[in-house]
């Protein structure tokens, strides 16, 4: 082989990449050749160089417990899993899907299981807010210190009230990624649990029960123009308190 | 009962896929280049393959999680970052410089002479556009075979081959003092 017919192949050469016989005409062609010798050694030493020189990143142990326990609490989720009731999945899809539209969106949802794709992002949003270390944005119980965040970063304007007397603390608040729009959420603390409340400009009524998937209940309302979505790792019943008690001090 | 059910699906993928914990989180962190970011997405690409694992049939498990992984490294930067994620130019285009470039025997000499210089040469793979970065990465440091690449990249082996060489002639004209900029 000439030059012209190596230079080609010296980097999947060196990559180990040729087929045999391509292999020992490199070679052959390397021993003597005073132009592409050279030219082996510089590839050779870049990759000597990139490897001393890049750091070898290893996952922190924290990670990996992280992950473990992320990946034991969904396995138990999808123990607990109740079969849904067919008409509610479908709802929360044309909820999603009239904030997609109402907000400008050209959000569409694909796929064959679209609701399943609805209810996976309410829950996803909720476990990515316990398990990452972002679980607010804005940490304050102070609702004139969360409400005012939100203004400006969201369309819509949550009414962050302080619930601890009732024994549901406000911890703060975050803007969240649902069907790809900002929405912002409200955090609360039941004991050990988090519910989340994400905030969506309203569009059907009350669901006035609470819903059971991946072993996560969720409940919806309407205030006014509001739609609420609360989703938690505590008890339904719970929940359901949480609505009732949030429904009452928000209207004042 | 469906709680051991998930049980053993749980062993079996903690033993399948956490072995390759430290690939993915290399490849999770020359992506976004930061640690907590990192972390989040391979903690995030962990959950969604555990979600389709049961889509996952025989083949490479590497392979499978570092695609999984890679994925929702884009998805993630496309959210937070997506400066980040500008394509590169078309592959012929930016071949032009290619099979020639490198190899011109000026940039080789100087290349040889400056040999010493090794911090710089991983500020370079950082500031490389994504999909050449990528390609290095899996290559170099991760060690994976074209196919392999290919696979987890979701290229044809051709434009791993191209990506590869264009990342190589750029990193040897950063590394010998010129701006990298010109070489991508």
């Amino acid at each position: 082989m000439q030059c012209d017919e190596i230079r080609p192949r010296l980097e999947a050469y060196l990559d180990g990449e040729l087929a045999k016989t391509e292999r020992a005409a490199v070679h052959d062609h390397l021993a003597d050749c005073p132009e592409c010798g050279p030219e082996t050694v510089a590839l050779q030493r870049l990759r000597e160089g990139i490897r001393r020189s890049a750091p070898t990143y290893r996952a922190p142990e924290a990670l990996r417990s992280r992950i473990r326990f992320a990946l034991r609490q969904e396995a138990a989720a999808r123990a607990r899993q109740t079969r849904p009731a067919p008409g509610w999945l479908a709802y929360a899809a044309s909820i999603l899907l009239a904030v997609a539209v109402g907000s400008g969106g050209t959000f569409l949802i694909t796929g064959e299981r679209q609701e399943d794709a609805v209810a996976n992002e309410l829950i996803d949003s909720h476990l990515r807010s316990l398990l990452g270390s972002h679980l607010t944005d804005v940490a304050s119980s102070d609702q004139h210190t969360v409400k005012p965040w939100f203004a400006g970063r969201t369309d819509v304007s949550p009414p962050a009230v302080d619930l601890a007397a009732e024994g549901f603390p406000l911890v703060g608040g975050r803007l969240d990624l649902i069907a790809g729009k900002p929405v912002p959420a409200l955090v609360y603390r039941r004991r050990e649990h988090v519910i989340n409340v994400f905030v969506l400009p309203a569009s059907h009524g009350d669901l006035g029960a609470t819903l059971s998937r991946r072993g996560y209940s969720l409940r919806h309302w309407k205030e006014g123009d509001l739609g609420f979505w609360a989703v938690t790792d505590a008890a339904p019943s719970e929940l359901a308190e949480f609505e009732r008690v949030f429904r009452v001090v928000t209207k004042g | 009962m469906a709680w051991i059910a998930e049980r053993r699906r749980r062993s079996r993928f903690e033993s399948m896929v956490l072995p390759h914990l430290d690939a993915a989180y290399a490849l999770a962190r020359w992506l976004t280049r930061n640690d907590a970011d990192a972390a989040d997405v391979v903690q995030e690409a962990m959950l969604r393959a555990f979600r389709y694992f049961d889509t996952y049939r025989e083949g490479d498990a590497k392979s499978w999680i570092l695609r999984i992984v890679r994925r929702t490294c884009y998805s993630w930067l496309e959210r937070n970052r997506p400066a980040d994620v500008v394509p590169i130019d078309d592959e012929e285009v930016l071949d032009e410089g290619g099979t020639k470039g490198p190899a011109a025997a000026g940039d080789t000499e100087a290349l040889l002479q400056n040999r010493s210089d090794l911090r710089r040469l991983d500020v370079l793979v950082e500031a490389l556009p994504a999909p050449l970065r990528e390609v290095i990465v899996l290559r170099e440091l991760h060690e994976l075979g074209y196919r392999e690449i290919a696979e987890i990249t979701g290229v044809p082996i051709g434009t791993v081959m191209s990506r590869l060489h264009r990342a190589r002639a750029a990193l040897r004209r950063g590394w010998d003092g010129k701006d990298i900029g010109d070489a991508v």
